[in-house]
């Protein structure tokens, strides 16, 4: 055998031995861990030799297999920007009025997102149309006929507004998921406007829809900062726990603790809180990932909650007489009473506004709030721009008014599977593939003979490389995929029908064994290759428009046909070569 | 061993014309069929609800369903499915939300009932009730009002005062069906006799949206594959290769449309993989064709095309058989979705084996024979006779 065929050979070795030590993680998970640990990491890291490969290159089952629930959740951005641009409307107007150029009214076109500003003469429009759009730079003239002026948002600035919402419904449902405990989920956006979420091991849909769907409770609640240095003794006290990572803060004057896990530091301070008293957490938003929470800090709040979000009438941010955003809160004629009475008591404190347990902003109490109306300041603008600053004081009035989804969220689509179903699914799954490869293994063996053991070789390597594959991409199996890797067998093996036809018809032209082989392979490539290549097309596309389920299938497809490029051309011919150059056989076994 | 022991020396190419009039006659027959009856979509595409549910005990279609109306669910389907032994069912619901036409009016006079409202309209679509009352309501009382009328509440939304100052914006949200299934079934149980094992649900527009996606999908692909197929070989051989997939896709939603199994995302791959499936058949042949081109030069078209397809006959044959062989397994084992997967990816096996032959390879003969023509009409040189068919 010369050099090149024995690089060829180590290559395939190599390569067949890399995918087995691949595996492992996956045997591991599937097979030696109980079901319930599976989608522990921990566990399984722990578990797996030191010299395997890291535990996160196992291959996951797709929540048809195991059992959960797959949700996607539209925003309605549309609603939101109704209400956004009447608000704007409206200001707008007062803004004309304000100014002296006239007096005008404003209408919105709910189907059309437009604004029509009319004013009562028509004289004064030149004038009006002039100022409006050097001032409010968000709007756009659609169309001006006499004293009617046409305006439309500036698509930039919906576009954001619109992703903003989306970040925001997701940050808030990671909260919420965040405090169910569910380990492993996924929440992603999906396409322009969906949210979809992944809750492996869960069976309870209308739980889930109601956890992320339903409107926040929110609270406000006295922060109690009796003993300012209540987490930095405790900090002294008991030391926190190793690889838990809570540190002290002392942002905004007082010390607060701080870790990058919620149940960490909500472990960790469980038993030394003191009666009446309970330690809540706020979200530091990471500010790259900005639906992901980088760090959770900690309040010590009164477990007593004197008002609720029902009390709240209205919220809107503004521009207060420094020109800094604050947001305005109204409260009904109870909630203003209770507000009066919570402020007096508490001036000099600070005050907890709290959504689904968690703390959004704590701002200090400056004197008795009376008549049922507070204004929260934005604090100082810091690094931040002054787009950005005004628009936090936005969000936040938003999520004070929707409770918590600055737009509306409704479930598009939910798909739960049980656990015990998941596992009749493997179990039948997995048999329909291994009796489709035992049928085409056998086949392969007894029509062509040596060769077909030898395209058997490769069909099996080409199983494992898609194993392999998938756990590499972190893809994941569902039932369609399986369905998948049962065809790309199929087609696997098409390649090492055509090279075997192709060398049983040159040898029936008369040519030696050596070279039929050569010339099999070297016609049948470029056909394996372009049939190969429109499959791959198919399942490109297909991988980019799926989602769920069908896109596990796509996957498949497509690592499969990678695989089998690889096995059925180059392992086949590298194994055939030996038997036909390398023992000078005058035959081929076809 | 072989399967076919002698070179076959089949006239393919003769028999084209009625074997093109059969298929352009189903595939007509197919669409119209489409056009008419429609597929039977599942929830996928049309919206909706699918609870799978297994008893712990033996119990017969009919009680599940009466037991499902008893509680108000009229308009669902039950249909038993595996062995009758395992007392599992799947239920159907057309409806997406609880809040149907009859539950819709009941909803607004309720909702009436709390004060002065104004733009009652309910969007029986997505299952949303929106209007506007003159004074503040709480949302409490409004979930309260409209539960008790009927319908369940998934949400209320405060949407807030109304910008022009005429009244206060509100939106209920109900419930799905899937939440009320379980709830009418285990009715008057202390623990339900039966554990929900599967819920599908889509909305409306979400479905929507997913049909849409399926079809460009299909249709990108196909011109993808159309692009590169024109790039690899030559533009002779674009149109066929289009037709045969056209073919074959047709046929295998001819499946779907007849033996009226559900039509949903799976279908969908299943289609596609027939596009790359039909593709992958109808190149092995017009490769080798493109080989007899050079090796047989002066030789008529025709010819050329019928020894090709003669010669890659056997492993036409074979691939094909191998193929379906590996399916062998998903239509013993495969329950629900994906044994119609295989069963669809076997019918366009077949039909794209059949397609390759008799359809894709004998129309390049004719853009040919029509270059030719048009050559002859205008006076060109009368290079090549087209064969006489």
């Amino acid at each position: 055998m010369d050099r090149g065929w024995w690089w060829k050979f180590g290559f395939i070795v190599a390569v067949t031995l890399g995918t087995i030590w691949f595996l492992i993680p996956t045997y591991y998970s599937l097979v030696v861990l109980d079901r319930d640990q599976r989608n522990n990491l921990a566990v399984l890291e722990q578990r797996l030799p030191a010299w395997a490969p890291p535990a996160r290159y196992r291959l996951n089952l797709g929540l048809d297999l195991q059992g959960g629930i797959h949700m996607v959740m539209r925003v309605d951005t549309k609603t939101a920007l109704q209400k956004r641009t009447e608000r704007r409307g409206q200001q707008i107007a007062s803004y004309v009025n304000d100014k002296k150029l006239g007096e005008v009214t404003a209408d919105t076109d709910p189907e059309q997102l437009q604004l029509t500003l009319k004013a009562k003469d028509p004289a004064t429009m030149d004038a009006i149309e002039k100022e409006v759009l050097a001032t409010f730079t968000d709007f756009k003239r659609v169309s001006r006929d006499g004293a009617t002026l046409v305006l439309s948002p500036d698509e930039g600035q919906t576009n954001r507004f619109r992703e903003e919402a989306v970040d925001q419904a997701m940050l808030v449902i990671r909260r919420r998921i965040d405090k169910w405990g569910v380990a492993e989920v996924d929440v992603r956006k999906l396409g322009t406007d969906s949210i979809q979420i992944s809750l492996p091991g869960r069976s309870n849909p209308e739980q889930a829809k109601e956890l992320v769907g339903t409107t926040a409770q929110l609270e406000f609640r006295m922060v109690d900062d009796t003993n300012p240095q209540f987490f930095a003794q405790m900090l002294q006290q008991t030391p926190p726990p190793e690889g838990s990572n809570i540190t002290l803060t002392q942002e905004g004057g007082f010390p607060q603790l701080s870790s990058p896990s919620r149940e960490a530091l909500l472990a960790y301070v469980k038993d030394k809180t003191p009666e009446g008293r309970e330690v809540l957490t706020e979200c530091i938003a990471n500010p790259v990932k900005k639906n992901e929470c980088s760090a959770y800090r900690s309040f010590l709040v009164e477990k007593n909650v004197p008002l609720t979000g029902e009390s709240l009438a209205g919220a809107d941010a503004s521009l207060g007489s420094l020109n800094e955003p604050e947001v305005n809160l109204a409260f009904d004629a109870q909630g203003a009473r209770e507000f009066e009475k919570l402020t007096e008591a508490g001036v000099g404190r600070r005050m907890a506004i709290v959504l689904d347990e968690n703390v959004h902003t704590a701002p200090n109490i400056n004197e008795k709030i009376g008549g049922g109306r507070a204004r929260i300041t934005m604090g100082r603008m810091g690094a931040r721009s002054f787009e950005e600053w005004l628009g936090e004081a936005q969000t936040l009035a938003l999520v004070l008014k929707a409770g918590a989804l600055p737009a509306p969220v409704t479930v598009g689509e939910i798909r739960q599977v049980g656990a015990s179903l998941g596992d009749e699914l493997i179990k039948k799954g997995s048999l329909a593939a291994l009796v489709g490869l035992a049928l085409v293994v056998v086949f392969m063996a007894i029509y062509y003979r040596k060769s077909g053991l030898i395209a058997d070789v490769a069909l099996l390597l080409n199983g494992l490389l898609i194993l392999a594959g998938l756990a590499f991409f972190n893809a994941t199996l569902t039932l369609p995929g399986i369905a998948g890797f049962v065809l790309t067998l199929g087609i696997a093996v098409d390649a090492n029908v055509l090279i075997n036809e192709r060398i049983r018809e040159e040898l029936s032209h008369g040519k030696s064994a050596r070279a039929a082989v050569d010339q099999g392979y070297d016609r049948a490539f470029w056909t394996i290759f372009d049939a190969h290549v429109t499959t791959l097309i198919a399942g490109f596309i297909l991988f980019f428009t799926g989602t769920g389920p069908v896109r596990g299938f796509a996957t498949t497809l497509i690592v499969g046909l990678l695989a089998s490029l690889f096995t059925s051309i180059v392992v086949t011919r590298v194994i055939t070569t030996y038997f036909v150059h390398g023992r000078n056989a005058q035959r081929v076994s076809v | 061993m072989q399967i076919l022991k002698h070179k076959t020396n089949f006239d393919f190419i003769g028999k084209r014309k009625p074997a093109i009039f059969i298929s352009t006659i189903i595939n007509l027959a197919i669409i119209v069929g489409i056009a008419a009856a429609g597929f039977n979509l599942g929830v996928d595409f049309a919206g909706g609800t699918v609870v799978e549910l297994k008893f712990n005990h033996s119990v017969s279609p009919t009680e599940v369903r009466e037991r499902a109306q008893k509680g108000g669910l009229h308009d669902v389907s039950v249909q038993n499915i595996g062995s009758s032994d395992e007392n599992a069912f799947l239920l159907r619901m057309g409806g997406v939300t609880q809040l149907t036409e009859e539950n819709a009016t009941k909803a607004k006079a309720a909702i009436q009932g709390l004060g002065t409202i104004t733009n009652v309209y309910p969007d029986l679509a997505n299952g949303i009730i929106n209007f506007r009352s003159t004074t503040q309501l709480t949302p409490k009382a409004i979930r309260d009002a409209v539960v008790a009328s009927g319908t369940g509440v998934q949400e209320v939304r405060d949407l807030g005062e109304s910008s022009s100052g005429h009244g206060f914006d509100y939106q209920v949200v109900a419930s799905g069906m899937a939440d009320k299934v379980r709830e009418v079934l285990s009715q008057g149980q202390e623990t339900p006799d039966f554990e929900q094992r599967r819920v599908d649900y889509v909305g409306p527009q979400v479905g929507k949206q997913l049909r849409n996606r399926g079809i460009m999908a299909l249709v990108y692909s196909m011109l993808a594959i159309l692009i590169y197929v024109a790039f690899r070989f030559d533009f002779k051989f674009g149109p066929g290769a289009l037709l045969a997939m056209v073919h074959d896709v047709v046929m295998v939603a001819g499946y779907y449309l007849v033996s009226r199994r559900e039509f949903n995302l799976t279908s969908i791959a299943a289609l596609l993989t027939i596009v790359g499936y039909s593709v992958n058949d109808t190149i092995v042949i017009y490769d080798r064709i493109r080989e007899d081109m050079v090796k047989y030069k002066g030789k008529p078209l025709a010819e050329v095309i019928n020894i090709a397809v003669n010669d890659t006959l056997g492993r036409t044959i074979l691939t094909s058989g191998v193929t379906a062989l590996s399916l062998i397994g998903l239509l013993i084992f495969g329950v629900g979705e994906i044994f119609d997967f295989a069963m669809a990816m076997l019918v366009g096996i077949i039909v794209g084996t059949y397609s390759s032959v008799y359809i894709a390879s004998p129309l390049t003969i004719w853009l040919d024979e029509r270059a030719a023509a048009k050559a002859a009409r205008s006076g060109g040189i009368d290079r090549q006779q087209p064969n006489a068919a």
